[in-house]
């Protein structure tokens, strides 16, 4: 397990979305430092706050995909909900009592890179065009808070 | 084991799934570096789960748009990645249980992946591509 650094091919240029790509990454880091320290009770809040974390930016995300008109935005939301189930089957046995942060810690580092690299960059164009028009429309900060506001609550 | 080295034949031209492709043939390059290294088994384990992982992970992106595209073709082409799957978890078994199988996941992807992509997956790119490019309800 190694700690993950933020590199350029994981921008999409997207403020908002990389942003939250990287507190996942800050998250999945924070799981590798709590893990080296042996602190199982820190290890299983930054499960918590990971979990909950990823769940808010993927409907953000999709939001952003249906709203732009994104083609792929079902097979995206797709895999979004495999790799969702794979977490839950891992959080469901970290409850029972098994250590399977480094097999978390595995599945969200790779996984999320490869996620990022091959799917998110795939919207991006729609996207940003979709976002450049709804700016010329509304006051981006209004669109943006609201939408924000509607996954994240406080805590973006 | 044979490094693969990515060619534009391989390229079905939907960019998306061109680059779900690509990392399951780096994940195969990775597998193959591994064992050249001599790799523990706990790595190779490690390097398995993700490449199994993967796959997964593109069939259920891939079968999820052949079904939006309303593809003809779309339960066999299903049945095909079962059938991969199946394999695969096999191997992976038969890992677990102390059984060297990394040469023959290996052999497996080489072989069975890029026909699929060749020919099976190549087959649904026109009407993808009409799906992609037409209105959407």
């Amino acid at each position: 397990m190694a700690i993950l650094k933020w590199s350029a091919e994981l921008d999409t240029g997207i403020e908002v979305i990389d942003g939250q790509h990287r507190r996942i990454v800050d998250y999945v880091n924070q799981l590798h430092e709590a893990r080296e320290r042996g602190d199982a009770e820190a290890v299983g809040e930054v499960i918590e706050s990971t979990v909950e974390y990823t769940l808010s930016h993927f409907a953000f995300e999709e939001s952003l995909m249906e709203d732009a008109g994104y083609p792929l935005s079902k097979p995206h939301k797709k895999v979004h909900e495999l790799f969702v189930k794979r977490v839950a089957d891992l959080r469901m046995r970290f409850r029972a009592g098994e250590d399977i942060s480094g097999e978390l810690h595995g599945l969200l580092s790779r996984w999320l890179f490869n996620h990022i690299k091959n799917d998110d960059h795939d919207y991006i164009e729609s996207v940003k065009r979709n976002m450049l028009n709804l700016t010329r429309e509304t006051h981006e900060g209004g669109w943006l808070s609201r939408s924000l506001g509607r996954f994240f609550g406080g805590r973006h | 084991m044979q490094i693969l080295t990515w060619n534009e034949g391989l390229n079905i031209g939907i960019d998306v799934i061109d680059a779900q492709h690509r990392t399951i043939a780096d994940n195969l390059n990775r597998l193959a570096r591994v064992r050249h290294e001599g790799g523990g088994s706990k790595e190779l384990e490690q390097v398995f789960e993700q490449t199994a992982d993967y796959a997964l992970f593109h069939f259920g992106f891939e079968e999820e748009l052949l079904e939006e595209a309303g593809y003809e073709l779309l339960s066999s082409h299903r049945r095909a990645h079962a059938v991969f799957v199946d394999r695969v978890r096999e191997l992976q078994d038969r890992f677990r249980a102390g059984e060297n199988t990394s040469e023959a996941l290996h052999a497996l992807l080489a072989d069975w992946l890029f026909n699929h992509i060749r020919h099976e997956d190549r087959a649904y790119v026109d009407t993808v591509r009409a799906y992609m490019a037409g209105p959407r309800s």
